[in-house]
């Protein structure tokens, strides 16, 4: 041990360390030497008691981790026990950054305490941005998704708008027009026609930025693994379900693997958002049911709620954009319109029935990767 | 005089320290400081008649950069679990950390806290949410810039944490 006054003594005060020594289990915190200014500022009582540390007065987390502490010195050796960095206040009100040590020298229980300065400021920084990146790319894939599905839908409306000025443009072609009024249906025809393209287009690269942010794979090509789409819908719905105490009654594994033509990540909000759907309806104490049920060419989904049952009528409307028949939220609206144009965009379809026996089966079906459409 | 000990938990940047800063200082900054480790403020409150001191503790954020040291959960006598309604992934984060630390503390005192409803058209917890917590959390909904529900939350578990004589 450095002698008070000591070189060894003033290199160690100059680099922000300080030593107090333990008498004993549950004995008092004396420090060794005499205190630095920034010391006597933070605990004035030490200088008041002689260089004893009142420590339950002074810091309740140097108390707390002496429990710690007294554990190290009990086993000896070359154990070491770190506190991890913590904030005091001085009277002042400025804020000292502290970190102890506890260890065994010379048979000492010893207590290194180091005023950490630079090297806080400098680890604090880091964390800063990092969890400053953290939490902005968390704010991005939210608004990502939001604006995904809102495309979506305004991009599903335009097109239904689109296909009905198109059918109604070749019925008239149709007719006994004169010249001009051939020469204007062409214009206009050939106007929509592009305009759905445009539209087709902006979809498409909307969907290559979204593949550039997060790197996924062209699953729409070579299909997305079924099974796994199910396992990770159903793991993020578990904790929901735990919450509100509705039972997850879902297959425990698929028997085979499946392949289904769409993007993996577009299914599994649909799977998700189905659960949720049916969340939402289920009374806390109540059960869904999750099956799925493979046809000669296709995967059928069933998720069962024991909500209240849906009028045939509204089951019909369910899936439209801002259905103001649903009597749940405008989200989960939007949320049944999203997954009836992601099934209807691989080929598949979507619906809801109402059961016998009280409660509601919505379901989704659809065409397995290399099966006839 | 009472003391009992409160730790402040949640992952990063929900606003655990700010409600501590509303809530002992009345005061409150738009900057987000990340907290590096533990820093350690008192209040008093009057809780069926007697003042009770709390000891809070402002835990560094639980996260992939810094884990919760168990070992500052020792003596806790409640806890303030804090999650940031503008971001759903830290409500679903906050509700896994309190079962480790359940498992840590066994049955002890605990509210909820969620915070930043000042900004409620950009919240993404929606009340359905809320209701299916409400069987297993007391939920309050806080905003540390205007104050709304902070001396609620805190008073709401220092009545926890000390039951009437």
């Amino acid at each position: 041990m450095p002698d008070a006054g000591s070189p060894a003594q003033s290199i160690l005060e100059a680099l922000g360390f300080v030593l107090f020594s333990r008498k004993g289990p549950g004995g008092a915190l004396r420090f060794l030497g005499k205190a630095p200014e920034w010391l006597d500022t933070l605990w004035p009582a030490l200088t008041k008691s002689g260089g004893t540390l009142p420590v339950a007065d002074a810091s309740p987390f140097l108390e707390n981790f002496l429990i710690d502490a007294e554990e190290c010195w009990r086993r000896g050796g070359a154990e070491r026990a770190k506190s991890g960095p913590w904030i005091e206040q001085d009277a002042s009100g400025a804020e000292v950054q502290l970190e102890a040590t506890a260890m065994t020298a010379d048979g000492q229980s010893i207590l290194l305490l180091e005023r950490l300065g630079e090297a806080f400021e400098a680890r604090k920084s880091v964390l800063q941005r990092a969890r400053e990146t953290v939490i902005a790319h968390q704010r991005l894939n939210s608004e990502i998704q939001k604006k995904e599905i809102l495309l979506h839908c305004v991009a599903d409306e335009m097109t239904a708008a689109l296909a009905n000025v198109i059918t109604s443009l070749r019925l008239i072609e149709r007719e006994d027009n004169g010249p001009r009024t051939k020469l204007l249906l062409g214009l206009a025809s050939r106007a929509t026609q592009e305009q759905q393209t445009l539209i087709h287009r902006i979809l498409g690269v909307f969907e290559d930025e979204l593949r550039g942010v997060y790197d996924r794979s062209d699953t729409t090509k070579m299909g997305a693994d079924w099974n796994t789409v199910l396992r990770r819908a159903l793991d993020s719905a578990a904790p929901l379900f735990a919450e509100k105490g509705v039972r997850l009654d879902a297959p425990a594994a698929a028997a085979s693997a499946v392949q289904v033509p769409a993007d993996a990540v577009h299914l599994e909000r649909v799977v998700a958002n189905l659960l949720e759907n049916a969340l939402e309806h289920t009374p806390p104490s109540g059960e869904v049911i999750v099956r799925t049920d493979e046809e000669p060419e296709a995967l059928l989904l069933r998720v069962e709620d024991n909500g209240p049952a849906l009028a045939p009528e509204v089951c019909e409307n369910l899936f439209a954009k801002w259905d103001s028949s649903n009597a749940a939220s405008q989200a989960s609206a939007l949320r049944l319109h999203f997954c009836r144009i992601v099934v209807e965009n691989c080929g598949g379809e979507i619906g809801c029935a109402p059961l016998p026996a009280g409660g509601n089966r919505f379901w989704i079906r659809l065409t397995k990767t290399g099966a006839a459409a | 005089m009472i003391q009992k000990k409160v730790c402040m938990l949640g992952t990063s940047g929900v606003g655990k320290t700010s409600l501590v800063a509303q809530f002992v200082h009345s005061m409150f900054s738009d900057k987000y400081l990340t907290t590096v480790g533990v820093k350690i403020d008192k209040k008093s409150v009057q809780v069926n008649g007697t003042e009770v001191t709390l000891v809070i503790w402002d835990l560094a954020g639980d996260d992939d950069f810094q884990r919760l040291q168990t070992s500052y959960l020792r003596g806790t006598s409640g806890y303030l679990l804090v999650a940031d309604g503008t971001r759903r992934v830290t409500l679903d984060q906050v509700v896994e950390l309190q079962k480790r630390v359940a498992e840590t503390l066994g049955a002890t005192p605990f509210v909820l806290a969620l915070n930043k409803a000042d900004l409620a058209p950009q919240w993404e917890v929606d009340e359905a949410r809320i209701s299916a917590l409400a069987d297993n959390f007391t939920v309050i909904k806080t905003s540390a810039k205007e104050g709304a529900g902070v001396e609620e939350a805190f008073a709401h578990l220092a009545r926890r944490m000390t039951p009437p004589a």
